[in-house]
């Protein structure tokens, strides 16, 4: 469907690229980053809006590098939405039809299943979008791009500006969107929940370049570089050295922390690495509960240093016992009931040997992409 | 209201006060001066008619003439990036800060060169003629009227362009179905203020078509020569003129531009 090719860009002192791309018809990815990394300067190059420097941008097996973004048929929703003000909601949905000179029949009747889809029947006849709701303005944005029957839907951030029951909702309309409708979405968002909820692949940019892109759970819980695992909440993360190969290929760690870690081909003795596990992965145990051979390995005695509440989760900051280490274990709101722990409570934490990811150290020092086949 | 905010309020309204009071003294203190008689009698002057007609005309030709240049330049200069972008910002404010007196020179020193011999060679000549008072207006308003384009122009969100060009527009159809409706209210500021400014000028219309009675002597111009002869109720008259032509014409079009949808 599309297809992009080492591609760089630059606004000012930032350089995008080179990045490599391929979206298959109906698929969903989504470009998970923080503010700043250039995704919507990504998003801009692709769609002719800004000039490139190196690459190619195909579309449908054609090569749309330099042509104009009218000519490239992508449809856009940006952060912003770009409503405009001087039109009222239904010519700002046919604004698109108008200009392509799209039949009549066709647009009406487009137009009704999406006033269907997209719940516009309360607003479809409002003189002035300026005031609409935010969610309703989304409707109206989402139409305008949908109007013309687009194959690639490029999102920017679009339900950055929503609350949450307004943002779900809209969320799961885009989910119909790619699956009854058949359009591949690419969808940039800093937002890490939204990213997962939708992208069927996700791809993680930093600085301007995809430092990692795959299914759902090799980016969570695999991270491919210790800047991604930063930028994905990770706050257990350790500075250790492959102390020894272990028979059956299992890896003796040593160092800010002992622990026993899956083994890697591509790892030799003495190889200093970042190992981590996510917070919901750290099984916390009560001190004389007795335990299955599963979590013997990477067992710890611990101390409960603090406890923060969020929301439906709390997450306990675990102070370890034999080692100058502090780790967060999160635990849903019942279960922290069930256990019952205070600050200054005992316990035991196990940091699961399948649950732990490993990373080379240096690897986010440089501007260097990194495939999961690299560990 | 607290008595800071009472406070803040009353520094603001002050000025305000001062001036209106100054603008209705300027307007009262010619009362002494004027009669409804004598207005009547000056509007009745076939000279006076004529400076009317030419005033209106000319300041609506070239106001026309500088907004229909300034929209091209004004949104280059808002949305293009081009060598040399700065100087040519800052040479398009130059007309504004130059008295019109020193404009109507460098008009007139510029037809004493070959390009201007070849203009008049054309049949195009300025002293004493019509073109010469359009000139001259459209010389001192045309840099205002890119002033206000370019920040009208500036205040348009560019991603609402990007949306349109994503929609099927061209780059032209971009700034024709949208950046121009969207700039609707900057061009008709620009348009009354580039009118209000013309019809009002002096010095360089003065400098480059004189004041030939019947001929090119504007609204303006004829108060000073009304004043430069000592006429004082004659001028006061003229300067009621041009006030009730000028507020009727304003107000006119901005009525006109409120009813459109």
């Amino acid at each position: 469907m599309i297809r992009i090719e080492q591609l760089t860009a630059g606004q000012g002192a930032f350089q995008l690229g080179p990045i490599d791309l391929d979206l298959a018809e109906r698929a969903y990815l989504t470009i998970l980053g923080p503010s700043g990394s250039g995704k919507t300067l990504f998003l801009e190059a692709c769609m002719g809006l800004l000039p490139t420097g190196a690459g190619r941008v195909w579309l449908d097996g054609r090569d749309v590098t330099g042509i104009a973004p009218e000519q490239r048929h992508i449809s856009y929703l940006p952060q912003d939405l770009a409503l405009f003000p001087h039109l009222d909601v239904r010519g700002n949905i046919l604004f698109g039809a108008e200009r392509r000179r799209m039949d009549r029949h066709h647009v009406q009747s487009r137009l009704d299943d999406l006033t269907d889809l997209l719940a516009l029947q309360d607003i479809i006849d409002r003189r002035q979008v300026t005031t609409l709701s935010g969610g309703e303005k989304q409707r109206v944005a989402l139409a305008r791009a949908l109007l013309q029957e687009p194959r690639l839907l490029f999102l920017d951030e679009p339900f950055s500006a929503l609350d949450a029951t307004i943002k779900r909702q809209l969320q799961v309309k885009l989910r119909e969107i790619n699956q009854q409708l058949g359009v591949t979405i690419l969808h940039v968002t800093h937002d890490q929940e939204e990213a997962f909820m939708l992208g069927e692949r996700i791809a993680v940019m930093i600085d301007g370049r995809i430092r990692q892109i795959g299914e759902r759970d090799d980016i969570y819980y695999r991270p491919a570089t210790l800047d991604v695992a930063r930028f994905l909440r990770n706050q257990n993360i350790f500075d250790v050295t492959v102390e020894e190969v272990l028979d059956g290929g299992s890896l003796r760690l040593g160092g800010e922390i002992a622990l026993t870690a899956p083994g890697r081909p591509a790892l030799k003795t003495g190889q200093r690495l970042a190992a981590g596990i996510r917070s919901e992965e750290v099984v916390v145990i009560r001190p004389h509960k007795p335990i299955g051979p599963e979590l013997q390995e990477n067992l710890f005695d611990a101390v409960v240093e603090d406890i923060l509440a969020f929301g439906g989760t709390h997450t306990l900051s675990i102070r370890l016992q034999a080692h100058p280490v502090t780790i967060e274990a999160e635990l849903p709101n019942c279960a922290l009931r069930d256990l019952g722990y205070a600050i200054g409570d005992e316990l035991r934490v196990c940091l699961r040997k399948t649950s732990l990811w490993l990373v080379p150290e240096q690897a986010p020092a440089g501007r260097r992409e990194v495939s999961d086949d690299q560990l | 209201m607290s008595r800071r905010d009472a406070l803040f309020r009353a520094v603001l309204l002050l000025p305000l006060a001062l001036l209106v009071g100054y603008f209705l003294l300027l307007v009262v203190s010619q009362s002494a001066f004027f009669s409804p008689a004598g207005f009547f009698a000056e509007l009745s002057r076939p000279s006076i008619r004529a400076a009317i007609l030419l005033s209106l005309g000319a300041a609506t030709v070239s106001s026309a003439a500088a907004v229909t240049v300034a929209i091209p330049a004004a949104y280059a200069l808002a949305r293009l990036d081009f060598p040399g972008k700065r100087l040519v910002d800052t040479f398009m404010d130059l007309p504004m800060v130059l008295t019109p007196v020193a404009l109507g020179t460098l008009i007139l020193m510029a037809w004493n060169t070959p390009f201007g011999s070849l203009l008049a060679g054309a049949g195009l000549t300025l002293p004493f003629t019509l073109a010469g008072v359009v000139l001259a207006q459209f010389t001192v308003v045309v840099a205002i009227s890119v002033r206000l384009l370019k920040s009208t122009f500036e205040q348009i969100d560019p991603r609402q362009e990007q949306v349109a060009r994503l929609l099927g527009c061209t780059a032209f159809g971009s700034f024709r179905y949208v950046t121009l409706p969207l700039a609707r209210r900057g061009i008709l500021a620009a348009i009354i203020l580039t009118w209000a400014r013309a019809v009002g000028e002096f010095g360089a219309t003065v400098m480059v078509a004189g004041t030939a009675r019947g001929q090119t002597a504007t609204l303006p111009s004829s108060i000073y020569l009304a004043m430069a002869a000592a006429d004082l109720p004659r001028a006061v008259a003229l300067v009621v003129i041009l006030i009730t032509i000028s507020l009727l014409v304003l107000f006119g079009v901005r009525l006109a531009a409120e009813r459109r949808p």
